[in-house]
């Protein structure tokens, strides 16, 4: 059964919106896609109101922030302090530049799962075998204990609820992003009300509904796949597949903290972008290796192991 | 049952009672039903404004709330909240002290043989505490997955697979919460209250104490859920699962209409000292036969049958010449 509506349609897309600052009255130019904007002049901060859009849903969840804006920059400075030594030249020494905290909204989807399965189970036991062996020159006969494995067939079922996965719903935070930043602790999950986000950026879902279903029944069916795994008896298993019905789906948007920075490191390459937990302050990033660097490091390794063999076989004439 | 209804209405998908407070519901994570609010004709930028001075309102990380910088009063917003709660259902106590301590009395006398003999006179009663101790009690419907591996169909191997999927009713299972008293007194005590006499209010005699829940609301869902999954386990080993011997039993439960209450269960803790010991014993406050709790051992009965015991072997070896060969 589905929750949500069933539109296609999404994102808010068109023109920029004109509205006036209900502090000064100033004009204020709003992209479609953010839910809050402050003021140029008088600095107030708003949150936008809309009617309904087909397949944006409003927000149902937030997760305020819980790491500071300067707890923030050690985290990421850390971070960089403790790349590889075979990232570009830069990385270990730049300094993180502006961090922006927004509220990027992703489904929080759960539902219940029932799930056949069929696998190979292996059960181990022990078997006296007779072998021979030459000892002092003579061939004699021994016996030893040997562990086999009878693989026995399994067909069962796994009936639950999968509850807490995240998906993204913006195209500004990929979703391997997002799964390097989770875990995000859900106990402190509070009802969207304007307040939560008022004064900082946040985001309105961009992608549609129907994605970002697609993405978490994958996830559910992926925890479900891992749940089995633990699941199945005996010493071993292999062959163990499954097929999962997905009933009771519910899907809300939930507004999750991330705290967003540029690393400027070079001049001639374009920032790095590293983003940071709100809540738990995992840093996530990708620092670029340097070509250079690992080809000399490569070549260096090549040269010691030619003149290791060079000097052993010389040694052996 | 004298307990309160919810007032909340229960999960529309796994129909398990809520708390008024819940955003989620703990045991499936459907979103419980927000409270309504009126549409939005058309796109407005509303500044939030604080409730206290007027003032524009922004979240603070440092408050983690929004919070307003010129009066500094806090915006309260709905979170999840993780309480210590009370007990809503109080049993009475329809044992009267003198009872108790006649029971104990009884106790003591009728030990049995290990008995020292002068137990009951002897014995000096030092303490009465009548109280209440801490439990929840949980009703659920449970559909259990299992797979285990047993000795039923097992060919070269001992052990042969299963799985399966069934369901199991839960009533009334009383699941103890009491920091003071054992778990296994607590097992012993629960089979004996009567479930149909729940009060609202505490009646007992005069000074009885009321043990705290100290578990937090999500410490005793995790607490039921495990004493479901454990309860569940020990159910598929008797008459669910083919086969007489049991290993890597696994299951996964779904729960439907968890619904959970919190008690108060009246109990006498009694303590008596017997030549400079100190002994506990607990009689129930609802029923004086069940009695439960450590008496001392004669020693010298004790070592008066083990060596009657050897005198009798040795007797018996000695007849039977197996010695005198």
């Amino acid at each position: 059964m589905q929750e949500q509506s069933e539109e296609t349609t999404s994102t808010i897309t068109g023109p920029l919106l004109h509205l006036g600052c209900s502090n000064c009255g100033a004009r204020l130019v709003v992209e479609p896609s953010m839910r809050t904007m402050r003021c140029p002049y008088c600095a107030a901060p708003s949150v936008l109101e809309r009617p309904p859009v087909p397949g944006v849903p409003e927000p149902t969840f937030a997760l305020g922030f819980t790491v500071t804006h300067v707890a923030a920059r050690e985290h990421v400075a850390y971070w960089l302090k403790t790349r590889s030594r075979f990232t570009r030249t830069g990385i270990r020494t730049a300094r993180p530049g502006e961090v922006r905290g927004v509220y990027v909204p992703a489904y929080l989807y759960s539902v219940l799962a029932h799930s056949r399965f069929r696998a190979s189970i292996g059960e181990n036991y022990q078997e006296q075998e007779t072998y021979t062996t030459t000892e002092n020159g003579k061939t004699v006969t021994r016996t030893r204990t040997v562990t086999r494995t009878e693989w026995r067939p399994l067909n069962g079922e796994l009936s639950g609820y999968v509850a807490d996965v995240l998906v993204t719903a913006s195209t500004g935070l990929r979703n391997e992003e997002l799964e390097a930043l989770e875990p995000f602790d859900l106990r402190g999950l509070a009802r969207y009300t304007p307040a939560l986000i008022s004064g900082w950026v946040a985001e309105e879902p961009s992608l549609t509904h129907e994605q970002c279903l697609e993405l978490a029944r994958k996830e559910a069916v992926e925890r479900v796949g891992g749940k089995l795994a633990q699941f199945m008896p005996g010493d071993s298993h292999t062959d163990l597949e499954h097929q999962s019905r997905l009933e009771w789906e519910a899907l809300d948007v939930c507004l999750l903290p991330v705290w967003v920075l540029a690393v400027r490191y070079a001049e001639d390459a374009p920032p790095l972008r590293v983003l940071v937990n709100g809540q738990t302050g995992e840093v996530v990033g990708k620092a670029p290796l340097s070509p250079w660097k690992v080809t000399a490091a490569v070549l260096a390794l090549l040269l010691l192991v030619a003149v290791g063999y060079l000097l052993a076989s010389g040694g052996g004439r | 049952m004298s307990t309160a209804t919810p007032e909340v209405a229960p999960c529309r998908r796994c129909a398990s009672a809520l708390e008024a407070e819940d955003l989620r519901c703990p045991i499936c994570g459907l979103m419980t039903p927000p409270r309504a609010h009126g549409t939005v004709e058309r796109e407005t930028a509303k500044v939030v404004r604080c409730e206290n001075c007027g003032a524009s309102v922004e979240y603070s990380v440092e408050a983690k709330a929004p919070r307003c910088d010129y009066c500094g009063s806090v915006t309260r917003v709905e979170t999840t909240v993780d309480p210590v709660e009370q007990a809503q259902a109080y049993l009475p106590f329809t044992v009267d002290p003198e009872a108790a301590r006649a029971a104990l009395m009884g106790f003591l006398g009728k030990g049995g043989f290990f008995r020292p003999s002068g137990l009951a006179r002897e014995a000096s009663v030092e303490s009465m505490r009548p109280l209440w101790w801490p439990a929840w009690s949980f009703r659920a419907g449970v559909d259990v997955s299992w797979t285990a591996d047993s000795d039923a169909g097992a060919r070269r191997s001992d052990w042969a697979p299963h799985a399966g999927r069934t369901r199991f009713d839960f009533d009334d299972i009383i699941v103890p919460a009491s920091r003071g008293l054992k778990v296994k007194e607590c097992e012993a005590l629960a089979p004996h209250y009567r479930r149909d006499t729940e009060e609202r209010e505490p009646r007992g005699p005069e000074g009885a104490n009321i043990e705290r829940f100290e578990a937090t609301r999500s410490g005793a869902r995790r607490t039921v859920l495990e004493t479901v999954e454990r309860l569940s386990r020990e159910r598929l080993q008797q008459g669910v699962i083919p086969g007489r011997r049991f290993r890597n039993v696994h299951v996964a439960v779904a729960l439907s209409s968890l619904y959970t209450t919190r008690l108060a269960l009246p109990v006498y803790v009694l303590a008596y000292r017997y030549r400079d010991k100190a002994y506990r014993v607990l009689v129930h406050g609802q029923e004086a036969g069940a009695v439960f709790g450590e008496a001392p051992i004669s020693k010298w009965r004790v070592a008066a049958v083990v060596a009657g015991v050897l005198l009798l072997v040795l007797v018996a070896l000695l007849a039977t010449g197996v010695l005198g060969s």
